[in-house]
């Protein structure tokens, strides 16, 4: 009954608003509406920069309009961050709808939802998922099947 | 020459600063979590019981960070010359590990930011959890 209850709370938090960031109940949580450009955090930190952001391969962050860092920590998708949401707008200031969690160990923000501009439609960060099942087929828990989840699991257990 | 100085003057004035950013040498010692089940409280994110969890969401990009013993937070951007923070196989192996590692530190706006120089001893999973907690969020 616990593993249920667990379950289908996890599943509501994690199920997006059509409409609107959502919240989530988490300590030191804001719901956030903001424009910010797209940068790669070890490029903006050091001057390390390789094209492109990297690639897909380097944590992406949010430079707000004031200047602040805010790493992208989490997308939509369950169990997913938001570097491939973020990567197609390197560089580019984009509008982000989602929650920004400032507890005083650490702060970084969730895309829920973003956009180019507001003559466009938000669209979810779920690009995670888009990606994975392209290249492992549909699925409704990528992280069950995930290959490299599943092998390292199996050497190492739970 | 006055108009090299003003044109310094000015360019300087017009360059982002690293607001609040301070850099330095550190050594750090905690476990390897993924950033976001570990500070949001989402579940028991510790140790052999979330250690399944932690392992999907490194492969799913969510931020590594080594959590020490006082609570803090060292988000890892770099380990030695591995420059991918998003999705890294290598990350994904030592989820839950207790580690000691060098590194720079760099703060910036509530974040502490590591790029690891040096692992300096790897001890494996020792927070055993699991028995108390399970095995967090599904059970297995």
């Amino acid at each position: 009954m616990r593993k249920i209850v667990l379950s289908a709370l996890f599943a509501f938090a994690i199920t997006p608003s059509a409409q609107a960031a959502e919240a989530w109940g988490i300590e030191h949580e804001k719901l956030v509406e903001f424009s910010a450009r797209v940068v790669d955090v070890a490029c903006t930190l050091k001057n390390d920069c390789p094209p492109d952001c990297g690639g897909g391969k380097r944590l992406l962050g949010l430079v707000t309009d004031d200047g602040k860092l805010r790493a992208a920590a989490k997308a939509s998708t369950d169990f997913a961050g938001a570097v491939r949401d973020l990567l197609p707008f390197c560089g580019k200031t984009i509008q982000v709808d989602g929650l920004l969690i400032e507890n005083p160990a650490i702060t970084f923000v969730m895309v829920q939802r973003l956009r180019e501009n507001s003559t466009q439609e938000w669209r979810k960060a779920e690009a995670f998922q888009r990606d994975w099942e392209a290249l492992n087929g549909k699925s409704d828990e990528w992280y069950r099947k995930d290959p490299l989840a599943n092998r390292v699991i199996a050497e190492d257990g739970v | 020459m006055l108009k090299y100085l003003l044109g310094a003057a000015l360019l300087g004035a017009m360059l982002p600063a690293p607001a609040n950013a301070q850099s330095a040498r550190v050594q750090v010692k905690g476990e390897l979590v993924d950033t976001w089940c570990s500070v949001t409280g989402i579940m028991f994110a510790a140790g052999t019981a979330h250690h399944l969890c932690a392992v999907w969401c490194a492969v799913g990009g969510i931020p590594v960070s080594i959590k020490d013993a006082d609570g803090n937070y060292y988000m890892i951007l770099r380990i030695a010359e591995d420059d991918e923070s998003a999705s890294n196989p290598r990350f994904v192996k030592i989820m839950s590990h207790e580690v000691t590692v060098d590194g720079e530190l760099i703060e910036r706006d509530g974040t502490k930011y590591l790029f690891v120089t040096q692992v300096r001893d790897d001890q494996g999973v020792v927070n055993l959890t699991h028995e108390d907690n399970g095995i967090q969020p599904f059970g297995n």
